[in-house]
């Protein structure tokens, strides 16, 4: 909860991990080099005093994470996003197995989400009914650009990965988020072009698309799609870390979301432990959009936009709502242990 | 110029020469010359050849590109006079060998990963000139609007309307004045790329022409300007996330 002149926000952390990248994890130079990309990342937009060792880095753990989030974080729901990544990781990087166990131990403060590759075409199937079955998942997240067996990649228009959308409108899993976001391995062309994000949102309008890091740097492709497709949502995180080091930038990516796509299909995440929400809340109930970009693009960042982008857009579509889950959380575990900080 | 090149050249060997050269080379995402973007890290020639070590902003810059980089610097720097043979190397990333062997030969992308790329790179590669394209005009549009033009007049500029003077640009108005746009760099970048693209460039022609070399009127212009600063700011995006991780990257080197 973020509070300020008497006001309350609900802060839903739409986009978070809980990674493990300790050398013993790691396969092989690959599960090295994508954690150091990482640090990258973390190291070049963070405050300087929020920036970690890399041993800490690569495994933060539990409680690092409870109190990032929940105490110094404003964080009340975190939604776990899940990597799986076992070319470059023995165990995996976050798979919903592990999400699971923190998801169970704080079942009102988690959002777990869950995956499929359609490239497992039927069995594949199976095994993503299978989940749903045995854990408590309530979206998915995609990766379009993972490796499997040679293949450096997928498309949400592939006919089997339809099959699998037909199955999650079946199961009730209506949330999709996809990573569409700077490149980090796409081998062949550019596996995180956004245009299949176009056929998808069409064809399963029940469906919501969430694209995290808005395609950037397919910013422009994303905006004209997502101005069609009502059902697609712009996942902030990655785009919420230039806030730091360069505001006037941000200000005018915010500018082109509300421009395009409005006040109520923007979604805050931090996308920790890439960075942590602390700043990046904090910066963002500051920010002001400039005169001029304010004049030029015919918008602003009002408190009501700060509120939907912080909390109701993504409760919203998770269905919480605020104040009955708000009085849930201040009785649960961490409610109670933090209660009276922040 | 650009000191933070380490640079080993002969004397017979003008360092301009090679800068001019490898000024030409862009970050096809970007849109900027690699070496303005800070990507060069050294360059040696002994006798007739040349060897540079480029540093990509991370481990994992997109192979696609990190090619065309590779490819374009060993291209341009091959017509640098006296150099006969150039060797690229790829510093800190983690296709390295790959793409070294593939540019130093001569392969295309696609032969250099038979089995990981189906196609090869002009069709990205257009992409991104495309982009770019639109982000150089919006520049000029942009500074065309903030010294007064309204959109109605500069719908019907034609290029020869357009002068350079020095190290700024001068428009002729409606009404036959001729007034101060802005730096002369903005206006000939749009060109360079509006030549490259084999767009009409004579001086008859329409100043503000979209992709497809069609005239853009005074009505569709708003929205077009609309369309072309979003564009601009994505291109943006990729540059302060390179940028920003290549001075974090050398602060701990």
């Amino acid at each position: 909860m973020y509070r300020e002149n008497g006001q309350e926000i609900f802060v839903v952390d739409g986009h978070m991990h809980f990674w493990d990248a300790n050398p013993e994890n790691w396969r092989n130079e690959y599960g090295e080099g994508w954690i150091r990309c990482f640090y990258d990342f973390h190291t070049a937009l963070s405050p300087e005093e929020y920036v970690w060792s890399f041993e800490k880095y690569c495994k933060y753990g539990e409680e690092t994470l409870i109190d990032d989030l929940f105490s110094e974080g404003y964080v009340d729901v975190a939604i776990l996003n899940s990597t799986y990544l076992y070319e470059f990781y023995k165990n995996g990087f976050n798979t919903h197995q592990q999400n699971n166990a923190i998801k169970a131990k704080y079942p009102d403060r988690f959002i777990l989400c869950g995956s499929f590759d359609p490239r497992a075409e039927e069995a594949g199937l199976d095994a993503f009914r299978q989940m749903v079955e045995d854990y408590p998942i309530q979206g998915l997240k995609l990766y379009t650009a993972e490796w499997r067996n040679g293949s450096k990649g997928w498309r949400l228009n592939d006919p089997w990965a339809y099959k699998y959308f037909e199955l999650a409108e079946e199961l009730g899993v209506k949330n999709i988020h996809v990573h569409k976001g700077p490149t980090v391995y796409p081998l062949n062309r550019d596996a995180f072009d956004v245009a299949d994000v176009d056929y998808a949102a069409t064809d399963f309008p029940n469906l919501n698309f969430i694209i995290e890091h808005i395609g950037l740097p397919r910013l422009d492709d994303f905006c004209w799609i997502a101005t069609q497709e009502k059902n697609v949502y712009a996942g902030m995180s990655v785009a919420m870390a230039f806030i730091h080091s360069r505001p006037k930038y941000f200000a005018e990516i915010v500018a082109n979301l509300l421009f395009w796509l409005g006040e109520d299909r923007m979604i805050f995440g931090s996308d920790y432990a890439i960075w942590t929400p602390k700043w990046l809340i904090e910066k963002f109930m500051a920010l002001e959009l400039p005169d001029d970009i304010k004049e030029e693009y015919g918008v602003d960042l009002t408190p009501e936009a700060k509120r939907k982008v912080l909390g109701e857009n993504a409760a919203g579509l998770y269905g919480i709502d605020i104040s009955a889950h708000s009085e849930k959380l201040s009785q649960d575990e961490i409610g109670v242990k933090f209660a009276g900080s922040a | 110029m650009y000191d933070d090149v380490r640079l080993s050249l002969p004397d017979t060997l003008d360092q301009e020469v090679i800068f001019r050269q490898l000024e030409r080379v862009l970050d096809p995402e970007l849109d900027e010359p690699i070496l303005k973007l800070g990507f060069v890290k050294s360059i040696e020639v002994e006798s007739d050849h040349l060897t540079i070590e480029l540093h990509l902003p991370t481990y994992w810059c997109a192979p696609n590109f990190s090619y065309m980089m590779a490819e374009d610097t060993r291209r341009e720097l091959l017509t640098v006079g006296g150099i006969h043979d150039v060797t690229v190397r790829l510093k800190d990333h983690f296709a390295a060998k790959t793409i070294e062997a593939g540019v130093n030969t001569g392969k295309s992308f696609s032969q250099a990963f038979p089995d990981e790329a189906s196609e090869d790179l002009c069709q990205l590669s257009d992409l991104f000139l495309r982009k770019g394209y639109i982000r150089r005009q919006e520049r000029l549009l942009q500074n065309l609007k903030s010294v007064g033009l309204s959109l109605e007049e500069i719908a019907v500029r034609r290029i020869g309307d357009l002068y350079f003077e020095g190290e700024s640009y001068r428009i002729r108005r409606n009404d036959g004045r001729i007034c101060d746009v802005g730096e002369a760099e903005v206006a000939r970048q749009y060109f360079q790329r509006r030549a490259e693209m084999n767009l009409d460039c004579s001086p008859a022609a329409p100043l503000i022409i979209d992709l497809r070399g069609r005239e853009v009127t005074a009505e569709q212009l708003e929205k077009y300007l609309i369309r072309a600063r979003t564009v601009r700011v994505a291109l943006q995006a990729n540059g302060s996330f390179c940028a920003a991780v290549l001075a974090a990257r050398k602060g701990k080197n």
